[in-house]
């Protein structure tokens, strides 16, 4: 079918447009006396031209991608009978899916109604048409503006802002994605969370020093006192992060500096994504190790020293997650470190410093924005780990920093919460937005006073 | 060099130049700092050996499955009908079962004798003559899968020697297994079907073909969206935009969302991707993007780090001699940096490929049997496979979610060695 | 940069292109993690002996997956919902204002529940009361019964004198689970009962009643352990003295290596739940919408299989799996209601 070949042509047609383009700056330039005479180089000419043949195009496409089911099904809808074009939206959605499952797949549930069946073929008709007119209209689209754009080459226009600036605008949208992934995730847990706080004060959830979502568990029971304080689950994550930090840092960041400055090139490139394989077990397995493994192990050991540990305890769970984001450190500082120019090394070694000094005191403080970016990363990663806490830490609120002690994390509630068989408007499972909102707010707080802190102590060399 | 130069110097930094008895010290201690470094990357070395070691050694009987041979009289009064996918292969099946054991005649008998197959013998022999309808009147020796619990005993995951009554094989399916084995139509063979098939509920029949498709299908779209976006994100942030407050937030709020727990990302694809674009639920389509999303942080805190250890002098040169800001960029910094920002893409794609929890929210977390085939299939990934086999109550999948995880580590080896090749080529050291 | 943005793009709409026309011709399954592994079983039947798509289960939790399935009528919203418990009158609602009208019920059979420990273990034969007194977070104070008091038990020894003198230990699912609900109304809610000035609490003030027994201990006697069972199992056999709380289903795939204990003199056998005499056993259920019966190919198919001898029987698949059937006049009512496709009574 020409539609579904309608991108390669789209394609085809920027990469003609490209060479189009360059020829003819190329010749414009012959023509004012060499190619010092263009304002701009005759690829920025051919980019510019591809770029104004192929974005309205692809414009199209998009478009008609976006709206094609809605026009289509429209139309079939048209043509039903007045009983069924007059059924609510979504039933009428029911419908539209069994005359596509006739015309695509060719069976039906039942029914066997002539109106639908007459309908699926009208369907695959329109649907025909319709696409081929999308095909002429799109080719038509990339054709007259490269034609135009080829039109206006000559020496004086100034195509390389133009194609810059063009590349500037994509490069701004990219880097608006993420912050509107930021406001689609605040949007997307604020209204549960304020929902939440219509049943639970809000301070007795940010002050609570008891989280027991078992008390609200029947609709006349909601919101008894002391239920939903969010202090314990926040101590938890935080006690379990730090275990897995005090892990991760000290590991990954002596690995990442042996890795750079003292190993051999050979190791360095087996080391180094051997290390970055620990980033990509998935959790389940670090949590079935942890819990089945390393708990017993710490339980036990804890037993002949005299302690008291609980089974699922909070050690268990950090050190495992510790392990788990040591590439984070590891890999990331490790390439910073890499980078330090290597005429810092030389002039402290041929101060007569050795390797360590040197390391002490130029290299890591000229890397250290990026050490301190992964280390940032991986305490991110930790306080936002799900699985391994949910298998080995368990689900006690219990406010402690004793790390043999169980604790829960904020991530281990939001999945049980949201996972559990209660009503999804409980404020049992609203809690889990509340939660996810506090924790976001939490860490935008941290992360912005390590901002703070990086801006201080960071040293510019050259 | 007179006396009064090596004073100063000395007065500036004492250390470097201390007198000769200090060296030792200094070598010592650089020597030592050489070996805690060596140490750390044994330790978490000696770990990844740990865990493999434990994972193959659950896993790797995961491979090879029990089989039971047994004599199929393709009989041509059970294909009476003109459709061959609806005769009665289970029929088939039983009466090769009761030929081989014609003292077994009780009914409820009968029924533990049959449960030492599968139920996927007798789809095993639709597959069969559909594919070769000429079977139909012949007598075939035929290779069946056992039933999972004759399998776990056959690998020794079931203790024969319990009391009858713990054991989910009694005694008389023990003498007729004894009788099979002694026959020589119980063996242990290569599990093709682990390979090619679907997810199943019958571990015997249960593969990762599905998950792994899902997953590719998955992180492709992962992939080509999360790297070009999160690269340019990066190089918009490092090079182009104003340093301000504005600026300072984002940065902020990009290193806010790598600490955003994965399940929240899983919500925001649901109200997003599925609520509002309408994408189906259960797609790698949908899979992708929220992973995308996910990844995106990971890739672009690491890209800005790379970006900013490219030297300035780099960037002065290339403007120097009439480059471009944007020139400049693509053509000198980008270079350098892409180690480090390909360092990026690994960690956060290997993040993305071992992630379960927010597809849960897009109804990824799902049992799906049949092998996806495309983008907009219904499909379940690695990571998924192995929570759902992890959590279900038959013996069989321990050594399946072992295996599956073995299937996933190869995944994400064969990925990061592309990545990492990549990476090797384009690292400088100057 | 451009060039290589393009073709990145391209490569994804080219993907795209070819799925977004697709209808569903698949079931869509959603809802309780317990139910999950029996309604997997019929849905792989289902598929392979039909040759139809398999329909899609996905394993969100009841409530989870009533949302999904009562959000409305139509392709985007699922088929069927899996519960283990029944649907909720608020839920109902929900249901019927988002156009959900038809509903029919389904109950499918039982699902033990047991308090199993490991087989190295010593056996435990306990009373329903036993396990309050060992569990609840404040119990009657033995020298003032009238008094509650704070849970002072620390071995199963002190509860009873003549279970083991082991430290109370029991795994179990969080309160967001509906195993942990169904538990505490069938063993702790009859437990207090038998407690006389407990009794004596609930005629006069059944609020204060319900919170005594609904709340359970939160000193570490109680361990919340997730909702996935073969971890405690697995826990169990790592730590011999804790008990576990789980599905009959992981006991009867793992006889040899965990025992269930006897509870009020029965111990949790297949035969015991099915005719009633093991007390702690609840019913799963799941939902059709009635509206997709005759649009989403399979639905018919699907129950068929589902209400099928072959599957819910006594000697079906599912039982197999570890579903307890139900009596055959029960299985028979239920079938029949399939069949005639009658929806529940909307309040």
């Amino acid at each position: 079918m020409l539609y579904t070949s309608l991108l390669p042509i789209i394609l085809a047609l920027a990469v003609a447009s490209f060479f189009l383009g360059q020829r003819r700056a190329e010749r414009v330039a012959q023509a004012a006396g060499g190619l010092r005479q263009l304002h701009s180089l005759p690829s920025h000419y051919g980019v510019f031209v591809a770029l104004c043949c192929a974005l309205p195009g692809f414009v199209v496409f998009l478009v008609w991608m976006a709206c094609e089911e809605h026009v289509i099904t429209a139309m079939v809808a048209s043509g039903l009978p007045e009983a069924l074009r007059n059924l609510p939206a979504n039933e009428l959605s029911l419908v539209i899916n069994e005359i596509k499952n006739i015309a695509f797949g060719g069976f039906t549930a039942g029914g066997g109604n002539p109106a639908v069946e007459a309908a699926a073929s009208s369907y695959l008709d329109h649907l025909h048409g319709l696409r081929n007119i999308v095909v002429a209209v799109a080719v038509v689209t990339c054709l007259l503006p490269g034609w135009w754009a080829l039109g206006r080459i000559d020496k004086d226009l100034r195509a390389r802002n133009l194609v810059e600036g063009m590349a500037r605008v994509v490069l701004l949208g990219c880097a608006t994605v993420a912050v509107l992934t930021t406001v689609g995730i605040v949007l997307s847990v604020v209204f549960e969370a304020l929902r939440f706080f219509q049943s639970v004060s809000p301070s007795d959830f940010l002050f609570g020093l008891q989280w027991s979502p078992q008390i609200a568990m029947r609709a006349d029971q909601v919101g008894s006192s002391g239920a939903f304080g969010a202090v314990p689950v926040f101590v938890g994550t935080f006690l379990i992060a730090s275990i897995a930090m005090a892990v991760a840092i000290p590991v990954g960041l002596l690995s990442a500096i042996y890795l750079s400055e003292y190993a051999a090139p050979t190791l360095r490139s087996w080391a180094k994504p051997a290390l970055e394989i620990l980033a990509g077990i998935p959790t389940v397995v670090y949590g079935f190790f942890a819990a089945l493994t390393v708990a017993p192990a710490i339980r036990d050991l804890g037993a002949m020293l005299g302690l008291s540990v609980a089974s699922e305890s909070a050690l268990a769970a950090g050190l495992i997650m510790g392990v788990m984001i040591i590439p984070f450190v590891s890999s990331l500082s490790d390439d910073v470190i890499h980078a330090v120019p290597q005429s810092l090394r030389d002039g402290s070694l041929a101060m007569g410093a050795t390797r360590f000094e040197t390391i002490r005191h130029v290299v890591v403080p000229a890397a250290l924005p990026g050490i301190v970016g992964s280390i940032l990363l991986a305490i991110s990663r930790a306080v936002g780990e799900t699985m391994i806490v949910v298998m080995a830490a368990g689900l006690s609120a219990n406010l402690s920093v004793n790390p043999l002690a169980a604790v829960t994390t904020v991530t281990v509630q939001i999945v049980t919460l949201l996972v559990g068989d209660q009503e999804f408007d409980s404020p049992k499972t609203l809690a889990a937005f509340a939660l996810g909102l506090l924790l976001f707010f939490f860490t935008l707080i941290l992360n912005f006073i390590a901002l703070r802190v990086v801006r201080r102590y960071r040293e510019h060399y050259e | 060099m007179n006396d009064n130069g090596t004073q100063t110097a000395m007065n500036a930094r004492p250390d470097l130049l201390a007198p000769a008895s200090d060296l030792k010290r200094r070598y010592r201690t650089d020597k030592w700092f050489q070996r805690i470094g060596l140490g750390a990357i044994a330790l978490s070395l000696a770990f990844i050996a740990l865990l493999f070691f434990h994972i193959v050694r659950e896993g790797h009987s995961a491979f090879v499955r029990t089989n039971i041979m047994l004599d199929i009289d393709f009989a041509e009064k059970h294909f009476v009908k003109e459709n061959l996918a609806a005769a009665d292969y289970t029929a088939l099946v039983k009466h090769a079962l009761t030929e081989t054991f014609p003292e077994v005649v009780d009914r409820r008998d009968k029924r533990q004798l049959f449960s030492l197959l599968s139920s996927g013998a007798a789809y095993q022999l639709r597959e069969m003559v559909l594919a070769n309808p000429r079977l139909i009147g012949t007598r075939q020796q035929v290779w069946l899968p056992a039933d999972d619990d004759v399998d776990m005993l056959q690998k020794g995951k079931i203790d024969r020697d319990l009391p009858e009554e713990n054991r989910r094989i009694n005694d008389r399916q023990l003498s007729w297994l004894d009788t099979l084995a002694s026959q020589g139509r119980l063996e242990t063979q290569f599990n093709t079907a682990f390979f090619t098939g679907g997810d199943s509920r019958e571990p015997e029949l249960a593969g990762v073909l599905g998950a792994v498709k899902g997953t590719m299908l998955t992180l492709v779209i992962t992939l080509m969206l999360s790297f070009p976006v999160g690269v340019a994100a990066a190089i918009y942030l490092e090079e182009f935009a104003p340093q301000n407050r504005w600026t300072d937030l984002i940065e902020v709020n990009i290193n806010n969302l790598a600490a955003v727990p994965s399940i929240i990302f899983g919500l925001l694809g649901l109200a997003v991707f599925i609520n509002f674009f309408g994408l189906p639920r259960s797609t790698p389509i949908v899979g992708g993007l929220v992973l995308a999303l996910l990844t995106l942080p990971t890739i672009i805190i690491a890209g800005r780090a790379a970006l900013k250890s490219v030297p300035p002098s780099i960037r002065e040169a290339a403007l120097g001699i009439g480059a471009s800001k944007m020139q400049t960029v693509v053509h000198h910094v980008l270079p350098l940096a892409l180690p480090g920002m390909l360092t990026g893409t690994i960690i956060g794609m290997a993040h993305a490929l071992g992630e379960t929890a927010p597809l849960l929210m897009i109804g990824m977390v799902a049992f799906i049997a049949d092998v996806p085939g495309s983008i907009g299939d219904p499909a379940a990934v690695l990571p998924v496979q192995i929570y759902l086999w992890a959590d279900s109550p038959e013996r069989g999948f321990t050594e399946k979610t072992s295996a599956a995880i073995i299937i996933l580590l190869a995944f994400l080896m064969t990925m990061n060695s592309l990545a990492i090749y990549l990476r090797k080529r384009f690292e400088i050291k100057w | 940069m451009n060039v290589s943005h393009l073709v990145a793009a391209a490569g994804l709409t080219i993907l795209m292109a070819g799925p977004a026309m697709a209808a569903r011709d698949y079931i869509s399954i959603v809802g309780s993690s317990t139910v999950y592994p029996f309604s997997t079983v019929v849905a792989e039947q289902y598929g392979k002996s039909s040759g139809a798509k398999t329909p899609k289960i996905e394993s969100t939790g009841t409530g989870g997956g009533f949302k999904l399935f009562c959000g409305g009528v139509g392709v985007d919203h699922p088929d069927i919902s899996n519960a283990s418990r029944a649907i909720k009158e608020s839920e109902m609602k929900t249901c019927a204002d988002n156009g959900v009208k038809e509903i029919v019920e389904v109950k499918i059979g039982y699902d033990g529940i047991v308090l199993a420990n490991a087989k190295a273990a010593p056996e435990f034969k306990v009373s329903r009361k036993d396990i309050f007194l060992a569990l609840a977070k404040e119990v009657p104070d033995p020298k003032d019964p009238a008094k509650l008091i704070a849970n002072p038990y620390k071995t199963w020894k002190e509860v009873n004198a003549e279970l083991p003198d082991s430290k109370i230990e029991v795994l179990g699912p969080p309160p967001t689970s509906g195993t942990r609900d169904a538990f505490v109304e069938l063993v702790m809610e009859v437990g207090a009962e038998k407690i006389d000035s407990l009794k004596a609490m609930k005629k006069a003030d059944a609020k204060a009643f319900a919170k005594v027994f609904q709340t359970v201990r939160e000193d570490g006697a109680y361990v919340e352990a997730g909702e996935n069972d073969n971890l405690i199992v697995q826990k169990l056999q790592a730590n011999p003295k804790a008990m576990g709380i789980f599905g009959f289903s992981f006991l009867d795939q793992n006889a040899d290596v965990i025992k269930g204990s006897v509870i009020d003199g029965k111990g949790p056998s297949y035969d015991a739940i099915a005719d009633g005499s093991y007390p702690v056993s609840r019913p799963l259920f799941f939902y059709v919408k009635k509206a997709h019966v005759e649009v989403i190919p399979g639905i018919k198919g699907f129950l068929a299989e589902f209400t099928n001898d072959k599957a819910w029987g006594k000697d079906g698949y599912l039982a197999d799996k570890g579903l307890i059937a139900m009596p055959d006049a029960e299985r028979k009512k239920v079938a029949e209601s399939v069949a005639n496709l009658t929806p529940m009574a909307m309040k």
